[in-house]
């Protein structure tokens, strides 16, 4: 399937798990991205690490901070500001669905940032190719930024230093961070230097679509609406 | 006519005292190969940013005096029109490719300057075939070596057949017969060729003109023969003299030894049944072709990793100094750099910054030094903790020829109290280095010299 299309379904898919209301329509689509997402081996590991951090704690937080529903499963002291640290079905249910949404959402993006050939994408960008190629290009932070955590430990351990705790590795992200920053600021020299930018840019040939990727971008849509109407 | 010409071109970076180009006037004409020489820090890189039209409009800053390429203007023109005219090549391959795909990445600067599309394909292939990269073309750049990406970038630089190529250390991460071969197609091109190197020998032989800065200024610009007299006479260092070492090494006690050492990454064999042994007191250059896996082999005798087959003894403490020295940038001053590998003993952190004659910059981020200032940052994080095994991989990487005879002396006087494993491409720094060298071959095994 060409990137576009695959592009697209991913998007009506994180579209359908933010509008459907059943839980089970949301966790069916979580599901199904996470099958994919696995296909990429080990690469997806930080992704999926990400996600079960952030979905999980939208899935504990939410019911300490909701106020919904009468079925109380747990009552909790009363904290000043946040009023009853009480926990309720309904609230439970909310979290739940609260938390697979935002794990959807995610994993489709887990999915194109690791399975889909960002090349064809920039290349097959009718409009906002601007737009299309700094997405392609934040995209690959997280794998760079992996990459050279692992390069930073290692030299750290060439010299005698071992890094232990979470807040060892806490205090190497500002120097990860600053050299991304400067990577930046070169890769956007050597872009300029490259003629990115100035009028008049042709693109090489693309392959033409095939009959997948037009029901793959038929079934984009049908997705969306479904999501939006019965899920 | 001149194809490019820079008139009393001065240029201050922003918040800088010092000018970092200082009435600098020349000109280049079509086909010729101009070498770029100087010290680092001395202005090379930023002269040949201005014939891009990078400085001033990329970095800022004050400029002063005219740069033209092909009648255009550069105060005028970005750099981003320029493009086409002029190509460049930056010193850090890693840091300049764009996109996944090699082809890709190669047709990206094609589709900026507008080349028909139903060309861009097969002008792309045959950039690669120059540059004896055309067997990577269906490979991901996150999975090239620094050399192939190298070849990947200077591909990418030809493609768009510049009327001139700016090339910063082009030959870097090339191993010797890939920068042979790379400066001979580049001598061949009717292109004009602005060059500025750190192993200059290769290309003073084919070199028509050589430029020499100090401090932003030239203070040499000469056709080559008189340029070698110039050298000979000033800079014997550039010449690529070779100090060989005096004395027979005093061998010890074995600090190293592999025996019969594999490994791989995933299925691809890097190593397979390795012998070396490494002695205090003897400096051995381990040198090979891009992916030959000398940096496989420095980590494993580092213990950086551990054999899949074999065995790897070490005697006392190892320290390896990685290829990157952007590694090297965790703390917020370089003399805390330092000592981090010494349980922060600032002292001991200033005496080895004041062997690698950077003391001054004690206080400064390691951030705000040069890619030459960095190596030499990141080879006293691992000089301080005074190891008995010390690996350096590529430890001359933008670091200029004079830097490169302290380095080799430094290393010398030191070997005594270790054994040393220097990975290189640069083989004039190998022989006036090394007591013995390793070389790797393309099967892997071992030949002594």
């Amino acid at each position: 399937m060409s990137p576009g299309p695959a592009s697209a379904l991913l998007a009506a898919l994180a579209t359908a798990a933010l509008l459907a209301d059943h839980i089970a329509s949301v966790a069916a689509i979580a599901a199904l991205l996470l099958a994919v997402c696995v296909r990429a081996g080990r690469r997806s590991r930080p992704y999926l690490l990400g996600i079960l951090v952030t979905s999980g704690s939208v899935f504990l937080l939410t019911p300490l901070v909701e106020s919904v529903g009468s079925h109380v499963l747990w009552t909790g002291p009363i904290v000043p500001v946040i009023g009853a640290l009480d926990v309720t079905r309904e609230e439970v249910s909310y979290a739940a669905t609260q938390a697979l949404r935002l794990a959807s959402v995610s994993l489709a993006f887990a999915v194109y940032a690791l399975l889909l050939d960002h090349d064809r994408l920039v290349r097959a960008a009718r409009f906002a190719r601007r737009s299309v190629l700094a997405v392609a290009l934040a995209t690959r932070l997280v794998p760079t930024l992996e990459r050279d955590a692992a390069g930073m430990l290692e030299a750290l351990r060439g010299r005698g230093v071992t890094i232990a705790g979470a807040r060892g590795y806490a205090r190497l992200a500002s120097p990860l961070l600053s050299g991304s920053l400067e990577r930046g600021l070169n890769l956007a020299e050597a872009m300029e230097a490259r003629g990115y930018g100035r009028g008049g840019s042709t693109r090489a040939p693309r392959a033409p679509w095939t009959a997948i990727d037009r029901i793959a971008l038929a079934a984009s849509a049908a997705i969306a609406v479904g999501g939006w109407l019965w899920l | 006519m001149a194809l490019a010409r820079a008139e009393r071109l001065s240029f201050w970076y922003p918040d800088a005292t010092a000018p970092a180009l200082d009435d600098v006037s020349l000109e280049l004409e079509p086909g010729e190969l101009v070498l770029c020489l100087g010290a680092s820090g001395s202005g090379k890189s930023t002269l040949l940013r201005a014939f891009a039209g990078l400085v001033p409009h990329f970095h800022g800053g004050r400029f002063a005096g005219r740069v033209e390429v092909g009648a255009l203007d550069t105060r005028r023109a970005r750099p981003s029109q320029l493009a086409g005219i002029v190509a460049s090549v930056f010193q850090d391959p890693e840091e300049q490719v764009v996109l996944n795909g090699v082809e890709a990445e190669v047709a990206f600067g094609l589709e900026n300057v507008g080349t028909a599309p139903r060309v861009i394909a097969a002008r792309a292939q045959e950039a690669l075939g120059s540059v004896g990269a055309a067997h990577l073309a269906g490979r991901s750049t996150s999975a090239l070596s620094g050399g192939e990406l190298q070849r990947v970038c200077l591909a990418s630089a030809l493609a768009l057949r510049p009327r001139l190529l700016l090339l910063d250390e082009p030959t870097s991460q090339l191993d010797p017969d890939g920068a042979d071969e790379f400066l001979g197609l580049v001598d061949g091109l009717d292109t004009a060729v602005l060059i500025a190197e750190q192993r200059p020998a290769r290309v003073l032989d084919r070199a028509d003109r050589v430029l020499f800065l100090e401090a932003g200024r030239i203070v040499l610009d000469a056709p080559r023969e008189e340029a070698l007299r110039w050298l000979a006479r000033h800079r014997p260092a550039f010449l690529g003299r070779e100090l060989l070492p005096e004395d027979e090494p005093e061998r010890g006690d074995i600090v190293c030894r592999l025996s019969a050492v594999s490994y791989s990454y995933g299925a691809r064999v890097a190593v397979s049944r390795v012998d070396l042994e490494l002695r205090r007191g003897e400096v051995v250059a381990l040198v090979g072709p891009n992916g030959s896996g000398k940096t496989t082999i420095a980590k494993l005798a580092s213990g950086l990793l551990e054999p899949a087959e074999g065995r790897v003894e070490r005697r006392g403490r190892a320290a390896y100094l990685s290829q990157d020295p952007g590694r090297y940038l965790v703390r917020e001053r370089c003399d805390e750099e330092v000592a981090l590998g010494v349980g922060g003993d600032l002292a001991r952190a200033r005496r080895a910054l004041a062997r690698v004659d950077l003391e001054p910059y004690a206080h400064r981020h390691p951030r705000d030094l040069s890619s030459g200032e960095r190596e030499r940052l990141a080879l006293a994080c691992v000089l301080v903790t005074e190891p008995d095994l010390l690996v350096l991989d590529e430890p001359t990487r933008g670091v200029d020829p004079e830097r490169k005879e302290a380095l080799a002396e430094l290393l010398r006087a030191d070997a005594p109290r270790r054994g040393t494993l220097v990975v290189t491409h640069d083989t004039s720094f190998a022989r006036s280095v090394a007591d013995r060298t390793v070389a790797l071959g393309p099967v892997r095994e071992l030949v002594y010299a």
